[in-house]
């Protein structure tokens, strides 16, 4: 009868054990299956090598150029397009994944007065040839009428692209202007920052954490202060992100200062990073340097080298594939953090960062994309798989070192 | 305790006579209320519950969505539903009712007179003249504030994003250029930095892209982060940090100790109006009071037939 109960509470055990790994791996699961399902739509190169924000042109058609005439419609022109005879282009509606409709540029005829625009914003390029291409948003187009009248149309005024078609078609005579956008909504910028941020973490924070391994694994003595020092380091590890983000943005920005920063900006994050990495560098490097065996350390004492040889010259080349293992980790890091890099950061998506200007990595270009008044969950569902699958392939790495240590040791 | 019960009765009664005399709509219309409600960091949110009063008391009932779009769908096809959104929002096509404010029917005029009251300004300040760092850089601004205010364009780019302007007192950019020779030159090496209310972000999003072609190609950054940092990264205690910004915005007026005096410009581009809506299939209610929607959303009231 004892034996009974106790097989059932086993039983009762063991399934618990079983559920609550199943749980993880179902988690695990709709996690994928959920940014998968709303985000793959979006997964291509362009998505990648875009720039976020659109480029803002306002064009003008060339003098010799800008009179309405006829223009055939082409055979394969999609439905949808609503094609003006007059000015030889055709025009699309679009709803864009912020849900704001838009009219795209769909097709425009060689000969037409679009095909022929030049640049008509003030700077370097003013008067240059400048291409409009299928898929820009055309937002307003300004033109005047038989009588010289200025007036305009396009999504400025809410318009949908059947109604800019017939105002070409019906009332513009000549061209004044028109205002286009490309489409954007790319992450290439947040991608650059994002390496960045990882190159300047990690510049500063391996140095200084490999040292600190080696000094409390090699040197330190067991007393109180190399105590006290392990146990702050392990502190370090607890405090949240935020803190870090909070003392980046008052007590490092003097130093980013120096260098010449005047908002925040992706150093600073670099460097808050750096600090936040520190207790998972120290604890790999450690880690590293434990399972190097003793006989080693012994041989090449017996052989007349002293300790710092010793350490430098052994011990540390056999720990190296540890510490690149702690390397990983902190990558994964950096591309997970969001909390300390919106203080440190800025929250501005920048197409073009360097270190001295704000910038955003794609966890806070998630962040920013989500905070607005119409939040873009299929965006944020793209850079969010980009993130899984990298975070994915720094798993295997990490595995596949330690595996290598575990081979040269054991 | 007779004396009581008759004088209860008689409260009751006089209460139910005086309630049904107040009655804004059908009295047969009944069933639960379903409440939907933005995420807490919608702009248009805040602006419903502080001018309700009903701030971070919303039922725990209450549907989350997550954008005005959504809000508007979600509500349209729920017939016991009430949520809210902003003006600009398509009310026909999503099938549901714009619901009048102490009577008040929102529309542009309405909102533009100040008689429709659920609305707040969009205000803008900025740094002090010649605290800018260059010259270059403080006409640069003036300019696009002029350009965002003043001109038609600007105005047609505002109202497109949502914000509600008074086209009739526009005037042609072209007409205003005159006063900003700046905007002729090649701008592409000055950054516009702005601050302040996240409510803004559209309709600021908007005229900053509009006018970057229109004035040599300038690069802007929007760090918003809420109406409270709009003064101070601008004049205040933060306007030589690291977030120190040119612009700063606020979605409600200036108070306090943000005395906008010492700015270059200071001003209101814009009205930004919230509507509560039902589906257009509920008949019990056309107008709601601020007492009645905070009791409505904050899980008093909760059904269609007590709404009085």
């Amino acid at each position: 009868m004892k034996k009974c109960n106790i097989r059932k509470s086993d039983m009762a055990l063991n399934g618990i054990t079983y559920l609550a790994s199943l749980l993880c791996e179902l988690i695990l699961l709709s996690v994928f299956v959920f940014t998968f399902s709303k985000g793959s739509s979006l997964i291509n190169w362009d998505l990648l090598k875009n720039d976020y924000w659109s480029k803002n042109y306002i064009v003008e058609s060339s003098a010799d150029h800008n009179t309405a005439s006829q223009y055939e419609k082409p055979d394969d022109l999609s439905h949808e397009a609503y094609f003006s005879r007059r000015w030889g282009i055709a025009l699309v509606d679009h709803v864009s994944h912020e849900k704001e409709k838009q009219v795209l540029i769909e097709y425009i005829d060689p000969k037409s007065p679009f095909a022929s625009v030049v640049d008509g914003s003030a700077g370097q390029n003013k008067g240059k040839e400048l291409n409009l291409q299928v898929g820009m948003r055309l937002e307003k187009i300004d033109f005047e009428d038989q009588n010289g009248t200025a007036g305009i149309t396009g999504t400025i005024l809410s318009e949908n692209a059947e109604t800019v078609v017939k105002n070409l078609d019906q009332t513009a005579e000549t061209l004044t202007s028109a205002y286009v956008k490309t489409a954007g909504g790319g992450i290439r910028g947040s991608i650059i920052a994002t390496g960045y941020l990882i190159l300047v973490s990690l510049l500063i924070a391996l140095p200084i954490g490999i040292a600190a391994a080696i000094y409390l694994n090699e040197y330190a003595t067991k007393n109180r202060v190399n105590q006290l020092i392990r146990t702050g380091i392990e502190m370090l590890t607890g405090v949240p992100s935020i803190i870090y983000g909070l003392m980046g943005v008052t007590v490092l920005f003097p130093i980013t200062k120096a260098f010449g920063a005047t908002t925040t900006n992706v150093l600073l994050g670099g460097i808050t990073m750096s600090i936040i990495l520190l207790p998972t560098i120290i604890r790999a490097t450690e880690e590293a340097l434990l399972v190097v065996p003793q006989n080693l350390r012994d041989a090449s004492l017996a052989l007349g080298a002293n300790q710092s040889q010793t350490i430098f010259k052994i011990i540390l080349p056999c720990a190296v594939p540890g510490i690149l293992s702690g390397v990983l980790l902190s990558i994964g890091r950096v591309i997970g953090e969001s909390a300390a890099l919106i203080y440190t950061m800025g929250t501005f998506i920048s197409d073009a960062p360097t270190l001295l200007t704000q910038g955003t990595s794609m966890a806070v270009h998630i962040w920013s994309i989500m905070s607005g008044e119409q939040p873009n969950f299929e965006l944020a569902s793209a850079i969010s798989i980009i993130l899984l699958i990298f975070v994915f392939l720094l798993n295997i790495g990490v595995k596949w070192i330690s595996r290598r240590l575990q081979k040269e040791w054991h | 305790m007779k004396k009581l019960l008759v004088a209860a009765m008689a409260l009751l009664l006089v209460g139910c006579g005086v309630n049904d005399g107040k009655e804004t709509g059908s009295k047969d219309f009944e069933g639960k209320i379903q409440i939907y409600s933005r995420d807490a960091s919608s702009g248009t949110r805040e602006a419903f519950e502080k001018g309700n009063d009903f701030e971070g008391k919303l039922t725990k009932k209450a549907v989350t969505v997550d954008s005005n779009g959504d809000m508007a769908t979600k509500v349209g096809t729920d017939k016991y539903g009430i949520g809210y959104v902003s003006l600009s929002t398509d009310f026909e096509a999503n099938k549901v009712t714009p619901l009048a404010y102490d009577g008040v029917k929102p529309s542009q005029d309405t909102v533009l007179d100040n008689t429709y009251k659920l609305q707040r300004p969009f205000e803008f300040v900025t740094r002090a003249k010649g605290d800018f760092g260059s010259d270059a850089k403080e006409q640069l601004v003036a300019a696009f504030l002029d350009y965002m205010q003043n001109s038609t364009e600007g105005m047609l780019v505002v109202e497109k994003n949502g914000g509600i302007v008074d086209k009739s007192k526009g005037k042609p950019w072209a007409e205003l250029k005159k006063n900003h020779p700046i905007v002729d030159q090649d701008n592409s090496a000055i950054t516009i930095q702005t601050a302040g209310s996240t409510s803004v972000e559209k309709t600021l999003k908007g005229a900053l892209e509009a006018f970057s072609p229109m004035a040599g190609n300038y690069k802007f950054a929007m760090n918003q982060s809420g109406s409270s940092d709009g003064y101070k990264r601008v004049l205040g205690a933060e306007k030589d940090g690291p977030n120190k910004a040119d612009i700063g915005f606020a979605s409600r007026a200036f108070e306090g100790e943000e005395n906008t005096a010492n700015a270059m410009m200071s001003g209101q581009y814009c009205i930004d109006a919230v509507v509560a809506i039902i589906s257009n299939q509920n008949t019990a209610v056309t107008s709601l009071n601020a007492k009645q929607i905070k009791q409505i959303f904050t899980g008093e009231i909760k059904n269609w037939k007590d709404v009085k």
